[in-house]
């Protein structure tokens, strides 16, 4: 029925923090163009899910598949580590991941942050990555700051040049994590559009969040995590509509 | 006060200033190429790496200059080993001996200023270097060495200018730097005063060109912690 590629899987994922048993056994998959919103309270998993997809946790157990290439996991001492981690490496630039603090290299200008990873991770041409990153930055609007320092941007700005830097990698998949919870509430929208622009463009994303409205009207399936298990998964008219979950229906009754 | 004496000499302290200037550039080069590997080392979570790299700092730091640089030019000597083998080419030299004990010095307090920068590198940049997929490699020299050399810079300021004082204990051992020339004008003409206030002398104007040259390079490598106004904004690179 779905012609779409699939572009990234997650199997049956498991994460413990000592005993702490984050994640569950989640099991999500995301179709080229799919945009999916993850909810759930704070402890619920969400973040520690997408720091799983792209191995800045190791996930206990479960495979990981992003655009056909699963990550094979070995056992070493009880511990469940990636086999190779060139294969790691070279997934994560399929994923690029757009932090809560902006993360962007304080040392470098926002042009240099942006064009850092593809000239050195990807080996494009210089010339061209200037090129590509001058393009994405007058995408989300920070052409102007190109020479700035990180410091001297608002936190809207800051994040908005993390997601042109994550842009030029030219990801399948963009994974965002809180992307406007550090930011204050009137930096918010402006952050917002841009990702939400993206969305129109047909791009494969994976957005934790708290922003409601955001979820409802942007993303094309809503997931809503509770103690590390999916409570609730739909598209965004059907699970804010008619929640099967009870535990949900409190949480957007709280969230609103 | 007879400051002619020194007018008529100055040669000898010009002497002594360029032995100055290759003894401590050389030990700061060579004790920075060997502290930063080790730097990167010591924060290697394996202690069979840590501890070697920790014993080394810590005599170093432990004892005093010149307690290392005798050991080193007068103790090595005792050993007939060391005697016969090639090595005694080298050390036979007092000139070698103090650039040997500088180095090792310098690297050692530049170990722990450098070690310290880079566990003080923010996580978070550290966090997006990986998900950007950059290898261990890559990550250590695009982001967090220059990063921790940025931070490390007041510090190792610091070094500079205590190596180039340091520097001076190099005259006890018959090298003719700054203090050795000033050493040979005082026993030739009973004239402490001038003679050493002329080291003196020589010694701070280093020590201004150094802050200054130093300032330069904070100025530039710290950009982006300036605060921004229009008469500072940071240039086109």
């Amino acid at each position: 029925m779905n012609e779409r590629q699939t572009a990234l899987s997650v199997e049956n994922l498991y994460k413990k923090f000592g005993t702490l048993e984050v994640l569950k056994g989640i099991s999500v998959s995301a179709q080229q163009g799919d945009v999916i919103s993850i909810l759930g309270a704070s402890g619920s998993g969400k973040s520690t899910l997408l720091r799983c997809i792209n191995f800045l946790e190791t996930p206990d157990s479960g495979t990981i598949t992003v655009c056909g290439d699963t990550v094979s996991m070995i056992q070493r001492r009880g511990k469940s580590v990636p086999r190779d981690i060139k294969q790691v490496e070279r997934v994560r630039t399929k994923l690029a991941m757009v932090f809560q603090q902006f993360n962007l290299w304080s040392h470098m200008t926002i042009l240099e942050n942006v064009i850092e990873a593809p000239i050195h991770v990807l080996k494009v041409p210089r010339k061209e990555a200037t090129a590509k990153a001058e393009a994405y930055l007058q995408k989300v609007g920070i052409h102007e700051k190109c020479h700035a320092y990180p410091s001297h941007l608002s936190g809207g700005q800051q994040q908005r040049a993390a997601i042109a830097r994550a842009l030029a990698m030219e990801p399948e998949v963009m994974l965002f994590d809180e992307p406007t919870s550090a930011l204050d509430p009137e930096l918010v929208g402006e952050v917002l559009q841009v990702i939400k622009d993206l969305a129109e463009e047909g791009r494969t994303m994976m957005v934790v969040t708290h922003e409601m409205g955001f979820a409802r009207e942007v993303s094309s399936r809503v997931i809503y995590l509770h103690q590390g298990q999916i409570e609730e998964d739909g598209p965004p008219r059907q699970v804010f509509e008619s929640p099967r979950s009870e535990r949900f229906k409190q949480f957007i009754m709280a969230m609103i | 006060m007879d400051f002619s004496i020194i007018l008529e000499n100055i040669g000898i302290y010009f002497e002594g200033l360029r032995t100055t200037l290759i003894l401590v550039s050389t030990s700061l080069l060579l004790g920075l190429m060997i502290a930063i590997p080790l730097a990167v080392l010591r924060t290697s979570k394996n202690y069979l790496i840590q501890a070697p790299i920790r014993a080394f700092v810590y005599f170093f730091r432990g004892t005093p200059l010149l307690v290392q640089m005798f050991i080193i030019y007068y103790g090595f000597g005792q050993f007939e080993a060391i005697k016969a083998s090639f090595v005694w080419f080298f050390f036979k030299e007092a000139w070698f001996c103090a650039l040997f004990a500088f180095t090792l010095n310098t690297a050692a307090y530049t170990t722990e200023i450098i070690r310290g920068s880079i566990e003080a590198t923010p996580h978070g940049e550290v966090e997006a270097a990986r998900a950007a997929g950059m290898s261990r490699l890559l990550m250590l020299r695009r982001i967090v060495l220059p990063s921790a050399f940025r931070r490390a810079l007041p510090q190792y300021s610091n070094e500079i200018i205590f190596m180039l004082h340091g520097s001076s204990l190099a005259s006890v051992i018959t090298i003719v730097d700054i203090t050795g020339a000033a050493r040979i004008i005082n026993s030739r003409f009973y004239s402490p005063y001038e003679a050493f206030l002329t080291a003196a002398a020589f010694y701070m104007t280093l020590t201004f060109i150094t802050v200054f040259l130093l300032k330069k390079l904070e100025g530039r490598w710290f950009a982006h912690l300036r605060p921004q106004t229009t008469s500072n904004a940071p240039k086109k690179v």
